[in-house]
């Protein structure tokens, strides 16, 4: 039953990949805390959090690439939805310090002690509890979506001035949180914490739970998506990329759908950022920097956008270049990655997966029509998948 | 007259782009289950007519009814489509990277909320009517096919197919045999034909064997008005539609 | 007896000063003013300040050295005979002169002197002394700055001494200072109403800010005076907020500049060609960097052309940046016409490259670009002070778009690229080679984008960031003028530059920049093609 509703909703690779993560979430956790530091097997803590780290930037592409895959919406301010569900986690994690902190006050975090303030700043209120950080966490960054959304799309800004908008959002947001008044510890950030849910989080297990709290997110972020692209909505929200007005003579109020995968998606950037901010140990005013919002979109392009899968991958591969590269030849990585940008844009446009869904797709095509017109040959007109054309 | 009793009423309506007059004074009146073709010379403001009826632009000045009681400039394109009025452009216009049948199942009358779409399951009802629309567009062998990979003329056919879909009250149906053959154009014309049984249609073209096949009253536009109004044998012999539009 | 003062003290002034009009001080002789040096050592401070009054009444040039001795604790006087001597400590001695000869003396055992001393009213006393003195020096600058001492201490007794200054005084802006000083005095001492209501008067005329300071403690007093005192402070703070606004306009068209001269490049690769230049920040610090080599270049062969090396880096500038942006055109942007949003991708990895070039070549931290002098200081505009870069920087940012309006609109190869950009095929169906020009219109946005390094580069860092800074600012100016308007650009640059100006005050300038963001993102929703957007069918899509 269950699984009948769940194969309707998600494709053969869909399922594959949420399998995967799932048995990500199990093994990882279980390799690192019970294999013997010797064995071959063991996944030491260091690579469980970057991993972990990885699989929250995929969880943001995923989020971009609903709206950009299949809306045609580029949003080139993500990063702030990212950001903003981290420093709601931050939030809470800052105020399990308590009096552990380097001045000890027991209800003020350290930079508010510095700053001279007396008392916490209304908004810090209720972030000593889990679930309401956790509520935050998608809140903040849904409703500040929907409200920019809401005026964004109801006066049909699209294309490029869509991007440039979202990227002034996210500039004004750095600036903003750039400031000590602000109340989010200025540039410095939030740092130093200590517990999670009265977990260590310094400690293996929590490491290895966090990492295993990220792998399902990821997983359920790829069912939602799939569920979306897959349902009649999803037709639509292809079809606004494609042809928008004519979505609109056909009655679909585009506005509508637009806001509510546009909200959906800055909700999953959200609890991305939330997961992050635990395993990276700070969240800071930088994770605003317009800079890491087109990254996340070379992610998405680098691995296909319009894909699922994709943007994992490109994610998971960019980062992992990053890493290596940083570490390896730091002076060549801004080569390397400017470099992959070109590449990637000039001889692989749809991606990694795009490059294989091509070939499936006319595969697939080329079935349905030798089954349509038997004897005739099956000519190729155009490019199966169209371009998308959203910034026209 | 009256707006009362029409299906659509167009009256005095102006619009200009940067102080170029593209409708001027324009009165036009379709009545419930009339077929109407327009013609007129490039730039006359066929398109654009279609535009005001549907929302996309709104005039200066004038009135626009629908059903004699609906004031169409109040209402934006996606409220137009579901008061009843469908459209197929110019320049065809399908979702390129959908099947043939989805393109038909997006234009599904039906709700059109996004929560509805996020849940729709397609009924046996619908499927129905997707296969009876694909027989008469005669593409039901190409259903799974891409739009994207559909020729031209094909294209013209799924677009009015999804008028079609979306069963509308009145069709705007703007250059449909555009890029077609002879055979096709008959195809089409025999088409709107049976169309027009049931519903009222707003044809603009420029082929005049077509024209001439639909059999209705003909508008000619130029330069924003109506120059002429009748069969296509009183237009076409009015000394000033031969002037400007169909020549000596 | 009143008369006799009256006339020694007339005496000893015209003898004082009649010559010193001409020639400055006066030598008085000895025998007055040894006296005089001696009262200095008087027991009490009361007696002591007369004796300094006395003392700079005498206008003798010798005197403000001996004063400035007093206020240094550097005057000493033998305990045993009471002379008066000036000395520096040198062992357990005091290396002694004679205050008025400047002789050497005998070395005093230290034990054998006392120091004079002096309390703070004294201080100050000697100090306005010491202006009263200089105020008939020769040197102007002298004057000048003794008359702004007292303008500073506004101390009554100087008023006579004014009087004379004034008099004497040739030079006119001197002579201003000098009357707003005696106006400050009068304003401070107790002469009659009807002296202080021209006081006021003569203070309103003045330096806005100045005048403020003097009047507000009169606007309490009752009469005619306190009166007079709040209409000319109401007076002057209309004034000052009159220019006020001004400043604000100024600044705000300066800082517009800075933004013209950084978007305007984009105006061209973005707004005409639509390709979303993400590297134009790069073109722009490459501008700068050129600047840069230019001036080294000089600085080692031809270190006398440095007022000239900004002159020699625009074209410089122009040719470097233009010719980067040729070769990303032909290599990489020519693929992807039609696809602005993969621009955006290819773009941001050239500037990434970029980037790391210069940083790779140049180091990583600023380098050091020079100022010619004639950017350099600055000159007084009405109640405003305006450094001559900001009024360079407009006039040049102005220039350049000028210049560009002319490239656009009267010669073939400006009437070529709004051909290409507004229909390709038809253009390249008429014969024109739309790879080519397709070339030039990118590298002219990019030589634009070097020649705006070249400016920026005399008012910001140069380091491998510094597109970064300008890239976002950029893009919102040419978004909200509007795509494709080179008016636009300008129109937009300008008014965000006066927004930001007149936000700052009350938000600084952090919150008003994101004021002006915020507002951008409301406005666009407006006006969703920019301020002022091209119409048409083409662009609605
Ligand atoms: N959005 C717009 N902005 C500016 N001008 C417009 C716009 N829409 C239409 N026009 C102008 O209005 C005039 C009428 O155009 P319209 O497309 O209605 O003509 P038409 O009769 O459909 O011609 P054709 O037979 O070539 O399709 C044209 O000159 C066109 O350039
Ligand atoms: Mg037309």
């Amino acid at each position: 039953m269950i699984t009948q509703w769940f194969f309707t909703h998600v494709d053969r690779r869909g399922a594959i990949v949420i399998a995967l993560l799932v048995a990500l979430a199990c093994l990882v956790p279980l390799s690192n805390l019970l294999l013997p530091p010797t064995s071959a097997l063991h996944v030491p803590t260091y690579l469980v959090s970057l991993i972990g780290k990885y699989l929250t930037y995929a969880l943001l592409a995923v989020a971009l690439d609903l709206v950009w895959g299949f809306c045609g919406i580029l949003s080139l301010g993500h990063g702030a939805f990212f950001a903003l569900g981290g420093y709601a986690m931050g939030m809470y994690l800052m105020r399990q310090i308590g009096p552990r902190g380097v001045y000890a006050d027991p209800v003020l975090p350290d930079f508010m002690v510095f700053l001279n303030w007396k008392e916490l700043p209304w908004f810090w209120h209720g972030f000593n509890h889990f679930w309401f950080a956790a509520l935050m966490v998608v809140l903040v960054p849904g409703i500040l979506a929907f409200g920019f959304g809401w005026l964004a799309f109801r006066s049909r800004v699209t294309g490029v001035y869509l991007s440039i908008i979202t990227q002034a959002l996210t500039y004004a947001l750095l600036l903003a949180f750039f400031r000590n008044d602000m109340g989010f510890g200025g540039n410095n950030g939030l740092t130093d914490f200590k517990d999670i849910l009265g977990f260590n989080i310094q400690a293996d297990s929590t490491r290895s739970m966090l990492f295993a709290a990220t792998a399902l997110f990821l997983a359920l972020a790829v069912f939602v998506t799939s569920f979306i692209v897959r349902s009649k909505l999803g037709k639509v929200l292809v079809g606004v990329r494609d042809a928008e007005s004519r979505m609109r003579f056909l009655g679909y109020r585009v506005d509508r759908y637009k806001l509510f995968v546009w909200t959906v998606s800055a909700m999953m950037a959200g609890i991305a950022g939330a997961l992050y901010v635990p395993q990276v140990g700070i969240i800071n005013p930088s994770e605003f920097e317009p800079a890491n919002s087109i990254e996340a979109v070379i992610w998405v392009a680098v691995g296909g956008r319009g894909t699922i899968i994709g943007p994992i991958l490109g994610a998971v591969l960019v980062n992992f270049g990053k890493t290596y590269f940083t570490a390896a030849f730091p002076e060549i990585w801004l080569f390397a990655l400017g470099a992959l940008f070109i590449l990637v844009t000039l001889f692989l446009p749809k991606g990694i997966l795009g490059l294989y869904g091509t070939w499936e797709t006319k595969r697939k095509d080329r079935i349905a029509r030798k089954r349509s017109e038997p004897g005739s040959p099956a000519t190729e007109r155009a490019t199966p998948i169209a371009e998308p054309q959203a910034a026209e | 007259m009256k707006a009362k009793d029409t299906l659509l009423y167009l009256d005095g309506v102006s619009v200009s782009f940067d102080g170029f007059r593209a409708i001027n004074n324009l009165s036009l009146v379709l009545q419930a289950g009339e077929m109407r073709a327009v013609i007129g010379p490039n730039g006359a403001g066929k398109t654009t007519m279609m535009d005001i009826i549907t929302g996309k632009t709104r005039p200066d000045t004038g009135d626009v009814y629908f059903k004699g009681e609906i004031d169409l400039t109040r209402h934006d394109e996606a409220e137009i489509a579901l008061l009843g009025i469908g459209r197929k452009f110019q320049k065809p216009t399908v979702f390129e990277s959908h099947t043939v049948e989805d393109n038909l199942m997006l234009a599904l009358a039906g709700p059109r909320s996004a929560f509805s779409a996020l849940f729709h399951r397609q009924s046996a009802d619908e499927a129905e009517r997707i296969d009876d629309i694909l027989h008469t567009i005669r593409l039901h062998t190409k259903r799974d096919w891409l739009a994207a990979n559909l020729s031209h003329g094909q294209k013209q056919w799924l677009e009015i197919g999804m008028l079609l879909a979306q069963d509308p009250k009145l069709l705007l149906v703007d250059e449909p045999v555009a890029g077609m053959t002879d055979a096709e154009t008959a195809e089409t014309a025999k088409l709107l034909r049976e169309i027009a049984k049931t519903r009222s249609v707003l044809v603009v073209e420029h082929d005049m064997h077509f024209v001439r096949e639909l059999d209705v009253k003909v508008t000619c536009l130029h330069e924003g008005s109506v120059l002429a109004e009748g069969s296509l044998d009183y237009v076409s012999n009015d000394q000033r539609v031969i002037e400007v539009y169909l020549g000596r | 007896m009143q008369l006799i003062r009256l006339l020694a003290v007339f005496l000893v002034l015209s003898g004082v000063f009649a010559p010193g009009m001409e020639a400055g001080a006066e030598t008085v002789d000895d025998a007055t003013l040894r006296p005089l040096i001696q009262a200095l050592a008087a027991e009490n401070f009361d007696e002591t300040t007369k004796a300094v009054s006395g003392l700079a009444k005498t206008g003798d040039a010798r005197v403000s050295a001996i004063l400035n001795a007093l206020t240094a604790g550097d005057l000493y006087i033998v305990k045993a005979d009471k002379a008066v001597f000036i000395g520096k400590r040198d062992g357990s001695d005091y290396a002694a002169t004679d205050p008025l000869t400047g002789a050497k003396l005998a070395p005093v055992p230290r034990n054998a002197a006392e120091k004079i001393k002096v309390n703070n009213r004294l201080r100050r006393d000697i100090a306005a002394a010491i202006g009263g003195l200089t105020l008939m020096s020769d040197n102007p600058a002298e004057r000048r700055s003794a008359a702004e001492t007292i303008l500073k201490t506004r101390d009554p007794e100087s008023i006579a001494l004014l009087d004379q200054a004034i008099a004497a005084e040739k030079d006119s802006g001197i002579k201003a200072v000098m009357q707003q000083a005696k106006a400050a005095a009068v304003l401070n001492s107790t002469a009659p109403d009807d002296a202080k209501i021209a006081a006021i008067a003569e203070v309103t005329a003045g330096n806005s800010r100045d005048a403020l300071g003097l009047l507000t403690p009169l606007q309490g007093s009752d009469g005619p005076v306190g009166d007079a005192a709040h209409s000319a402070i109401d007076s002057i703070n209309g004034k000052l907020a009159l220019w006020n606004g001004i400043q604000n306009i100024v600044y705000g068209l300066s800082l517009g500049s800075v933004l013209l001269l950084a978007a305007i490049g984009l105006a061209i690769t973005f707004g005409v060609m639509g390709v979303i230049n993400m590297a134009h920040g790069e073109m722009v610090m490459i501008g700068a960097y050129t600047t840069f080599v230019v001036q080294q270049i000089i600085r080692a062969s031809a270190p006398g052309l440095f007022d000239y090396s900004l002159l020699i880096a625009l074209p410089a500038a122009f040719i470097v940046s233009g010719a980067v942006g040729v070769v990303i055109e032909r290599g990489i942007i020519r693929f992807l016409y039609g696809r602005p949003l993969e621009t955006l991708l290819a773009t941001w990895g050239i500037s990434l490259v970029l980037q790391q070039a210069i940083r790779s070549w140049f180091g990583a931290s600023n380098v050091q670009v020079g100022n010619p002098s004639w950017m350099a200081g600055s000159f007084d505009l009405g109640l405003l002070t305006l450094t001559w870069s900001r009024l360079w920087i407009i006039v040049f940012a102005l220039s350049v778009f000028a210049v560009l309006q002319l490239v656009l609109k009267k010669t073939m190869l400006g009437l070529r690229m709004r051909a290409v950009t507004q229909n390709r095929r038809m253009a390249s169906a008429m014969g024109i080679r739309t790879p080519w020009v397709d070339a030039l219109t990118f590298g002219l946005g990019s030589g634009i984008a070097g020649i705006a390094g070249v400016a920026l580069s005399q008012i910001d860092n140069v380091s491998p960031n510094l597109g970064q800074g300008y890239i976002i600012d950029s893009f919102v100016v040419v978004v909200f003028g509007g795509v494709g308007n080179l008016w636009g650009t300008l129109v937009g640059a300008m008014s965000l530059g006066i927004a930001n100006k007149f936000l700052e005050p009350f938000a600084g300038a952090v919150l008003g920049k994101i004021l002006v963001l915020v507002l951008i993102i409301l406005f666009i929703q407006k006006r969703p093609r920019g301020l002022f957007a091209l119409k048409g069918r083409a662009i609605e899509a």
